[in-house]
């Protein structure tokens, strides 16, 4: 139930820049509550991100956990928050389960509760909680919602299109 | 380690962006189409008995008969390191206050003589509680199995409970086996009220450490027992010649003798959704309808319907929803299903179609929908239904942004005019509701975390 700081995030956005290194140990897991979105958005004033969600109990989702650290790897700019859409009782199973692919480069976090609708609500109030389900949030923070596995030939294209809008010059 | 999902088509996701409210339509174009992949055979109806081919691994057919008469058949390894998904207190010492929450699924269903039941998850075993107040008050928990063993109650799992003619209590659940995503349906039964219990027996004959999960139960108008659940076994085959098999596929048994042995592993389908509950409905004929959410080609997760029989015979197998629903995720979200005076099936169900995402109320006909109706507002999920004469009944739950509300529809025409009702809220967290019958009135058990074992009368 911690409320996340903003050192937590400044933090996980370090552990993001050094990504290249080799994880010593397991990446935290922070905790996601219904606030928590509001902060990682501010966090990345002005930047693309990919908030992606994911569960111990949804078999599509491990796909896509075994892919998103090449992902994040290969794109270091354009953040990229995995989120374990599973209770705290749970928190062992998501921590065994992240540890078995690399992900190094993924920020990771997991529902700081169970009142799992509250938490949804503030991400999408239509989100009826099918997993994997991710939101592509461009520069200006407009999410695009995408159920289903989160694979390369989603992202990749998408963050090089975002990396593009943010390269060119501005047009104000 | 963990097994992943071989499946070659989840490659196809196409890079297209789709809008946070019009999910998919078209957007997962048949993998096995890019793939070229052997067709897949087309929602078979086998109704046919699984034979040895069929699971290899699969003991000698009688076990399941042995494991209900003499309660000894050990079941597969025991969940242990790996089956971290399915952690919960118990595992872990149990007794931790605070440390871990009991999953909350649970289910109730009321006897002949008006007394209530549910069964739920509490302190690493499934329990079962009565109440004679109609929900008022419950009795303290009564535990269905000594030894604990893990149980999934999460989601769209969750131990069921059914009742006899004579008060016979029958309990269903999943065991989640080392591997995730597998597990086995387990059965045990009560004759004195819930006091003493059979030992658990695993349903299935086919004990590969496989999925058999999401356990279904019902009691048939002859007494006999149907257990359907979703079965991996014939995706194992696939996988193993290197053929791609969409989803799982519907299995069942059949106990003629009060749950002391079950016949079966009876195919009803290949190609079911692998992760939503099942609905099974009793038909004055002693057959059972099931309705559940099922693979179409090449991904469409649309709902279908077929006939269970006694004797292990499985027909009329047809699409009973039409949304068009192209997905490969995992919605957790399964269908209900009612039958009012007329022998009419009113369903409700979920999904994400272009023409009417969220949860849906129907009247199901031979390759048709009547009635459609959208239930409750954007937030609306986990519907439930049931249906007394010309009157059917809707509950649903709702976030509102502060409150979870729960929620009813009532139709006193067979589902032509209905009217809206709020019926309780929470703040926290909470089970899908279910909805009961009894006597032409409609209750909605609510399971709570501020407000347990919550029975709520429709007016």
């Amino acid at each position: 139930m911690k409320p996340i700081t903003m050192k937590a995030l400044l933090a996980g956005s370090v552990a993001l820049l050094l990504s290249a290194a080799p994880a010593a140990a397991a990446a935290p897991i922070s905790e996601f509550d219904g606030k928590s979105l509001a902060a990682i958005r501010s966090a990345h004033a002005g930047k693309p991100f990919v908030l992606a969600f994911w569960s111990v109990h949804c078999e599509p989702c491990r796909e896509e956990l075994a892919q998103l650290g090449a992902v994040a790897r290969r794109h270091p700019d354009v953040p990229i928050i995995l989120v374990a859409a599973d209770p705290p009782r749970d928190r062992a199973a998501v921590t065994r389960i992240l540890g078995s692919y690399d992900l190094r480069g993924v920020q990771q976090w997991a529902y700081a509760d169970d009142f799992e609708e509250r938490i949804r609500y503030a991400v999408d109030p239509a989100w009826r909680g099918e997993l994997p389900r991710t939101y592509l949030y461009d520069s200006r923070h407009q999410p695009e919602g995408h159920t289903g596995a989160a694979l390369p030939a989603l992202l990749d294209p998408w963050i090089a299109r975002q990396m593009l809008v943010l390269k060119a010059p501005s047009k104000n | 380690m963990f097994v992943r999902p071989g499946r070659a088509f989840f490659a196809w996701i196409t890079p297209r962006l789709v809008s946070r409210t019009a999910v998919m339509a078209g957007l997962c174009v048949a993998a096995t189409l890019f793939a070229q992949a052997p067709a897949a055979p087309a929602n078979a109806v086998a109704g046919v008995p699984a034979t040895a081919s069929a699971s290899p691994a699969a003991p000698a057919p009688d076990s399941a008969v042995a494991a209900a008469t003499g309660g000894s058949a050990a079941p597969a390894s025991p969940a242990a390191g790996e089956n971290a998904v399915h952690d919960h207190a118990a595992h872990k010492g149990g007794g931790m206050a605070g440390m871990a929450r009991d999953q909350m699924g649970a289910s109730a269903a009321f006897d002949s003589r008006g007394s209530a039941w549910m069964a739920a998850v509490e302190d690493g075993r499934v329990t079962v509680r009565r109440s004679g107040d109609l929900g008022h008050s419950w009795s303290a928990p009564m535990p269905v199995h000594q030894a604990p063993e893990p149980v999934e109650a999460d989601g769209d799992a969750r131990p069921k409970i059914a009742v006899g003619a004579a008060g016979e209590l029958y309990v269903t659940w999943t065991r989640p086996l080392a591997n995730p995503y597998t597990g086995f349906i387990r059965f045990a039964r009560s004759e004195d009220g819930g006091k003493t219990w059979s030992p658990p027996i695993t349903v299935h004959r086919d004990r590969q450490e496989i999925t058999h999960r999401f356990d279904s139960l019902t009691v048939g108008r002859d007494g006999r027992i149907f257990v359907a659940w979703i079965d991996k076994r014939d995706g194992q085959i696939a996988k193993a010649k290197h053929e791609n098999y969409s989803g799982a596929a519907l299995y069942y048994a059949v106990s003629g003798d009060g749950g002391r042995s079950f016949q079966g592993d009876y195919r009803v389908a290949d190609h079911s959704c692998e992760c939503c509950r099942i609905a099974l409905l009793p038909r004055p004929d002693g057959t059972v309808t099931a309705l559940w959410r099922h693979v179409f080609d090449p991904d469409i997760r649309d709902h279908a319907l077929a006939q269970l029989h006694a004797d292990g015979r499985a027909d009329g197998f047809r699409r009973a929803t039409f949304d068009g629903w192209a997905i490969d995720a995992c919605p957790h979200h399964g269908p209900s299903l009612a039958v009012d005076g007329h022998g009419q099936l009113h369903a409700v169900w979920f999904d994400l179609g272009p023409d009417h995402p969220g949860a849906t109320y129907g009247r199901l006909r031979d390759g048709a929908v009547d009635g459609l109706r959208h239930i409750g507002g954007v937030s609306a999920e986990h519907p439930d239904i049931a249906a007394s004469a010309q009157h059917v009944a809707v509950a649903w739950k709702e976030f509102d942004g502060e409150r979870t509300q729960l929620l009813a529809m009532v139709s006193n025409d067979a589902g032509v005019s209905w009217h809206d009702m709020k019926l309780a809220s929470t703040a926290a967290a909470s089970d899908q509701p279910r909805l009961l019958e009894r006597e032409g009135r409609f209750y909605v058990f609510w399971n709570t975390r501020e407000n347990p074992r919550m029975m709520v009368p429709l007016p």
